[in-house]
């Protein structure tokens, strides 16, 4: 990560090895109970693959967490509250409107494209233990898919996904991809597959089909998630359009990895008029109704 | 929206030390998963956590909170997993490719009665624990206080957040904004609403980086309690039961061969 990131901290080797630690534990985790049992696992509900899901994931995902939050600088750490409750409220607002996606990882890739991947972590696992604390205990188990949102957010960023606003929905759907991979498992060991009513019937149809159980998960999360990452890195590239690039280019990790092309780097103060969408002008004259 | 589900009470098991009650909660359900028979659920929810909710006296909203989340996990998990579990062989009852078979009902109760437990177990933390007091306990333990941070400020943001999203939602309305029609349609409503929420709610994050970074929220000095959340000797010996009890778990079924 970038010199300017990182705090001057003595426990930087052991943030290292954490982080090391939890990516090789989650792949082993995925790789033990996929590749390594694949079909005895699903015949019975008599063997431990819920257990080594839930517990490789958990760990797995709170090493990564512990030696990414010390690679934050305060700012960031200040920033990653507001991104929480905007995954948390907008994926309340999404299921009040009745739209048949999540939508609840926006505020997890906004402060991956502007603060980097460790940011995206840190807010990706906090939401899930949050919402696990006051809504829904079942999203404690799938802290894991957050971590590889915010992973894969913050390098789509670095390699410019976000100058280009046709770009995000291919990372968007790309993230979805491994989203579904890595929470197939869960599903399937620890929750039967029966996470909702309508992804519990399309579980029981593949299966029904002649799929596995850990099959069946894996189609269901296939033909789920990657339409839900497109649309959700659509709506962020949007918002961050609409946002004033001075705002924007005060993060050290933009300025660092051009996220936004280089020529608001040029010319930080300068506003971005040909950003200014329909939908900023919207934005601005209901900000302007709001405040008042 | 509430922020939390903490039920205010003083019973014995809301006084226990939070961090013996996670560490309570963890080796319960490292013991239901590790043990993977139905019984063992049935043994934990009839010995340990009913008990414990009666005695915390939030036994009523544990039971309704709960009951909304399972019914649809367990009726979803029967009726798919009883007739179509891929290993199903003694067929009870069939219609067309559906096979209602003894497998994959006993599959539907192995993996249903972990879930019970572990939706019980989890609730029954939330309901008697209040989510500050677990972050300062778990700060004593060690824990980062930037996490303690987080969580905590979080909680108190998502009632705000609620409000301004909503009041965004009421002037975009009286502005002639629709929220029937295709989803296609429903998903661009979204952006009206997003935009002036992200942008009202990121600009005041600078100036309160600012504020923390003058308090030394950055340094890395090891912090002192304002308020010590109480903590026993018997709890510290308890807490050290429980990982003994987890482990013992995680060891029975490899050595009586079950597996």
């Amino acid at each position: 990560m970038s010199s300017t990131a990182v705090p001057a901290d003595s426990k930087k080797v052991r943030n290292r090895i954490f982080i090391a630690l939890g990516t090789i534990i989650i792949i082993a985790t995925y790789l033990y109970l996929v590749v390594g049992q694949p079909t005895d696992i699903a015949k019975s509900s008599f063997s431990q693959a819920g257990l080594i899901a839930i517990a490789g994931y958990v760990i797995g995902a709170i090493l990564l967490a512990v030696g990414a939050i010390h690679r934050l600088p305060t700012a960031t750490v200040a920033m990653v509250p507001v991104a929480i409750a905007l995954n948390i409220v907008v994926g309340q607002l999404v299921s009040v409107i009745g739209i048949p996606v999540y939508l609840d990882s926006i505020g997890t890739i906004l402060v991956s494209a502007l603060a980097g991947p460790a940011a995206g972590v840190v807010t990706g696992i906090l939401t899930n233990v949050i919402w696990g604390l006051t809504l829904s205990p079942i999203a404690l188990p799938y802290a894991v898919v957050q971590v590889v949102i915010g992973v894969m957010a913050g390098y789509a960023a670095r390699i410019g996904v976000f100058r280009l606003f046709y770009l995000a929905p291919i990372a968007g759907a790309i993230t979805g991809l491994v989203c579904a991979i890595v929470s197939a498992p869960i599903s399937a060991f620890v929750f039967g597959g029966a996470t909702g009513g309508g992804t519990g019937a399309i579980v029981g149809a593949f299966q029904a089909m002649g799929q596995s159980l850990l099959g069946a998960t894996t189609l269901q999360g296939l033909m789920s998630d990657p339409l839900d990452k497109a649309i959700t890195f659509t709506i962020v590239v949007l918002i961050l359009a609409a946002l004033p690039s001075r705002f924007r280019n005060r993060f050290p990790f933009v300025r660092e990895y051009h996220v936004f092309g280089r020529k608001n780097q040029a010319l930080p103060t300068l506003p971005a008029p040909a950003q200014k969408t329909a939908d900023a002008v919207a934005a601005d004259v209901a900000d302007a109704t709001d405040k008042k | 929206m509430p922020t939390s589900l903490f039920d205010n009470r003083k019973s014995v098991i809301h006084r226990l030390n939070p961090v013996t009650k996670l560490v309570a909660l963890l080796a319960i359900i490292v013991i239901v998963f590790a043990i993977p028979v139905w019984w063992v659920s049935a043994i934990v929810l009839v010995v340990v956590i009913v008990p414990a909710a009666v005695i915390s006296g939030s036994g009523g909203r544990l039971l309704s909170l709960s009951l909304k989340i399972l019914i649809p996990i367990l009726l979803v998990l029967f009726i798919v997993q009883g007739l179509t579990f891929p290993g199903g062989e003694t067929i009870l009852w069939r219609w067309g490719v559906l096979k209602l078979t003894t497998e994959g009902l006993l599959f539907a109760l192995g993996v249903g009665s972990r879930i019970i437990v572990l939706i019980l177990a989890s609730i029954l933390l939330v309901l008697t624990t209040h989510p500050g007091q677990l972050m300062s306990a778990l700060s004593e333990h060690g824990m980062s206080p930037k996490f303690a941070y987080i969580i905590s400020s979080t909680l108190q943001l998502i009632p705000a957040f609620s409000d301004r999203a909503n009041s965004i939602l009421l002037a975009q309305q009286a502005r002639g904004l629709s929220l029937k029609g295709s989803p296609f349609r429903r998903i661009k409503v979204m952006l009206p609403l997003l935009s002036p929420l992200v942008l009202g709610m990121f600009t005041d994050v600078e100036e309160r980086s600012t504020a923390m970074e003058a308090r030394a929220f950055g340094s890395p000095a090891k912090r002192t309690s304002l308020i010590p959340v109480p903590d026993t000797t018997l709890q510290r010996v308890l807490r050290w039961v429980f990982v003994a009890l987890a482990l013992g778990a995680i060891a029975t079924p490899i050595l009586m061969g079950i597996l």
